[in-house]
């Protein structure tokens, strides 16, 4: 542990000197200051680790000068200075954040190991962060990017809703990056050394999602051999994303309100209250207002969710970033294929840029995927991206989006004889967005 | 280490004079770890210390003043030892006090005494520790991080009793550096 920094404040010439004298000899570098007004100024220009201040002076008081301090340098430490008959300024001090106080005079062996105990907790503390930025850095890399207007906005909204523990509810288009978004303010809250847990609502029927949600205890059914923890309680300290929330059943509707209002909630067949602690981000691609109208989500819940709500805008809205993460794809299969690959033509961009990509970002990934896969050379070609040559792509005038939207989907059915987990993967949607549209469509695989 | 033709001078205060064997083991330390020849000279009388009357206790620091300048001129550095407790007015009390890079420096014998048993063997070596410890502080030297090493700051009695009665690597290669220093400056080769 190196010495630290330290500046005495006090208006005593005495105990800046002898204090100063004993520091050094200890190994650190002092300075000294005989007002609250020449310690203010002192730090304008110089940072330091340790602030020895006297609470009673002259001119300003120590506590004034706590605050002003604080104010500019909340990772300075403060250590008051102060006589007996100060205790309760003293404590005062501490409820501004000083670090601690010493009585004077103070017992050499104390200060000596206060100071190593301030010098260990910033150094901690400096490793902590270093740590949460390395993980904040790599984290937004990999998970948003875009340059785009809209993009920056959601980007600067993460950024200032993360910190506080609200519930947030995020909207947008199937692919757009929602669970991306959600993750991105789980790494920038306080919770993010905490878990990050995710449940997709609509890929569990009701009864499944309840034990997948509240776990379940031993011999609560039949298959119940051992107690499980579920969802909730593994998200414990950290954030729950409720995906798809849209898609839940209206008594799970009621079980999970009951959740976020109390933050307690028993195990499936259990008798004993469990208390968590998990900030909830829900997602959705469904206009949850609609259904509320038609009576199939419930308006309380709703109310509960969308207290910070913000939409993640679709990538035909957001043109400009294609070719960025058109890119930032390539080079991430190229590397998992371990291809040559580090190019996309100017022709291959041109034809991506005309497409709305209506699967959104994950539409675009799937294509490039598709493209790194089949495609020869360091260059993408637009014959790499089939996706393109489809028979949308070359409809006649005059067919409707519906039309042009079944005939795709049948498309890809067909190609994959009606695996509908790798057709939802190369249409770039989820397994339940696209039952759901065969339902509605009422498509059926031929005889 | 150090040139014979220079003295360190170890200056007894008050009746610690009488203690030959505490003295003696200190000098002998000093010489061996410092290479200097050692003077000893009582320059100041316990009557002319300051005394706190309300903490009864007696402020080091002018102490040091008058010693660097009483003390004789071909003196490298002076080192007074007494019996009565010392302090700087923030702290408590002091073990000693040094002048960092300067001349003088003083070890109250009282904190020890308190703790450990006085006339004991165990308690001369402890203060020969901390008479090399002061006297390093007036050669610059900081308290090391190094438990072995003699400019260790000790909070207890079993700290010093651990650590060695000499410099670690570094604490020894500044301390030579320093004497060189003051040697050159006094136009002393070394």
């Amino acid at each position: 542990m190196n010495g630290a920094k330290i500046l005495i404040v006090d208006d005593e010439l005495i105990v800046r000197e002898s204090l100063g004298g004993w520091l050094e000899r200890d190994g650190h570098k002092v300075d000294k200051a005989a007002s609250g007004e020449e310690a203010l100024e002192r730090f304008k220009n110089t940072r330091y680790d340790i602030l020895l201040l006297d609470i009673k002076m002259e001119g300003m008081s120590g506590l004034e000068v706590l605050k002003k301090v604080k104010e500019n340098d909340p990772d300075v430490s403060v250590v008051m200075i102060t006589a007996y008959g100060s205790i309760p300024s003293a404590i005062e001090a501490m409820k501004n954040g000083a670090y601690e106080y010493l009585l004077k005079p103070f017992d050499p062996d104390e200060l000596m190991v206060l100071i190593e105990k301030i010098l260990r907790h910033q150094a901690e503390t400096r490793e902590t962060q270093f740590l949460r930025e390395q993980y904040k850095e790599r984290t937004r890399f990999e998970s948003m990017i875009g340059q785009s207007r809209v993009i920056q906005e959601v980007f600067d909204l993460i950024e200032r809703i993360a910190p506080a523990d609200s519930t947030v509810l995020i909207k947008g288009e199937t692919g757009t990056g929602k669970g991306l978004a959600a993750r991105a303010i789980h790494t920038k809250s306080r919770r993010c050394q905490g878990p990050f847990v995710v449940v997709n609502c609509g890929a569990f029927p009701e009864h499944l999602l309840e034990s997948e949600l509240f776990g379940y205890q031993k011999g609560a059914f039949t298959d119940a051999k051992t107690t499980k923890k579920g969802r909730l309680e593994l998200a414990h300290g950290g954030t729950l994303l409720l995906d798809e929330i849209g898609e839940i059943s209206t008594r799970m509707q009621i079980d999970l309100l009951r959740v976020l209002e109390d933050h307690v909630f028993y195990r499936v067949g259990g008798t004993q209250p469990i208390e968590v602690d998990f900030r909830i981000i829900a997602a959705t691609n469904k206009d949850l207002e609609k259904a509320i109208k038609q009576g199939t989500f419930r308006e309380d819940l709703y109310y509960r969710l969308n207290v910070i709500c913000f939409t993640v805008p679709p990538l035909r809205d957001r043109k400009e970033d294609i070719p960025l993460l058109a890119d930032y794809f390539l080079r991430r299969f190229a590397q998992d294929t371990n291809k040559p690959m580090d190019q996309i033509s100017r022709e291959a961009l041109d034809e991506m840029m005309l497409y709305d990509w209506p699967g959104n970002v994950r539409e675009l990934a799937n294509a490039v995927e598709r493209g790194v896969v089949v495609g020869r050379g360091r260059r993408l070609l637009p014959k790499d991206l089939p996706i393109f040559r489809s028979e949308y792509a070359s409809s006649p005038p005059g067919r409707t989006l519906r039309e042009v939207e079944i005939a795709h989907l049948k498309s890809i059915l067909e190609e994959t004889q009606w695996n509908v987990s790798k057709s939802a993967d190369i249409l770039g949607i989820d397994r339940s967005t696209l039952y759901d549209k065969i339902k509605r469509y009422e498509l059926r695989k031929r005889a | 280490m150090g040139s014979k033709q220079h003295s360190l001078v170890i200056s007894p205060i008050g009746d610690l004079h009488a203690d030959g064997e505490l003295l003696e083991r200190v000098r002998r330390e000093i010489r061996e770890v410092f290479g200097y020849e050692t003077d000893l000279l009582p320059l100041i009388d316990e009557k002319d210390l300051c005394l706190d009357p309300v903490r009864k206790q007696y402020h080091s620091t002018p102490i040091l003043e008058t010693l660097a300048i009483i003390c004789p001129p071909e003196a490298v550095k002076v080192l007074a030892i007494t019996k009565v407790d010392l302090f700087i007015p923030i702290l408590t009390h002091v073990y000693g006090e040094a002048q960092l890079g300067g001349r003088a420096c003083i070890l109250s014998t009282y904190r020890f005494a308190e703790r450990g048993s006085p006339g004991t063997e165990a308690f001369r070596c402890r203060l020969a520790k901390e008479a090399i410890h002061e006297l390093g502080h007036t050669f610059n030297l900081r308290h090391c991080r190094d438990a072995a090493c003699v400019m260790h700051y000790c909070r207890s009695i079993s700290e010093v009793d651990r650590k060695s009665n000499h410099f670690c690597r570094t604490c020894a290669v500044l301390v030579e550096d320093e004497m060189r220093r003051s040697l050159q400056s006094d136009g002393v080769g070394f």
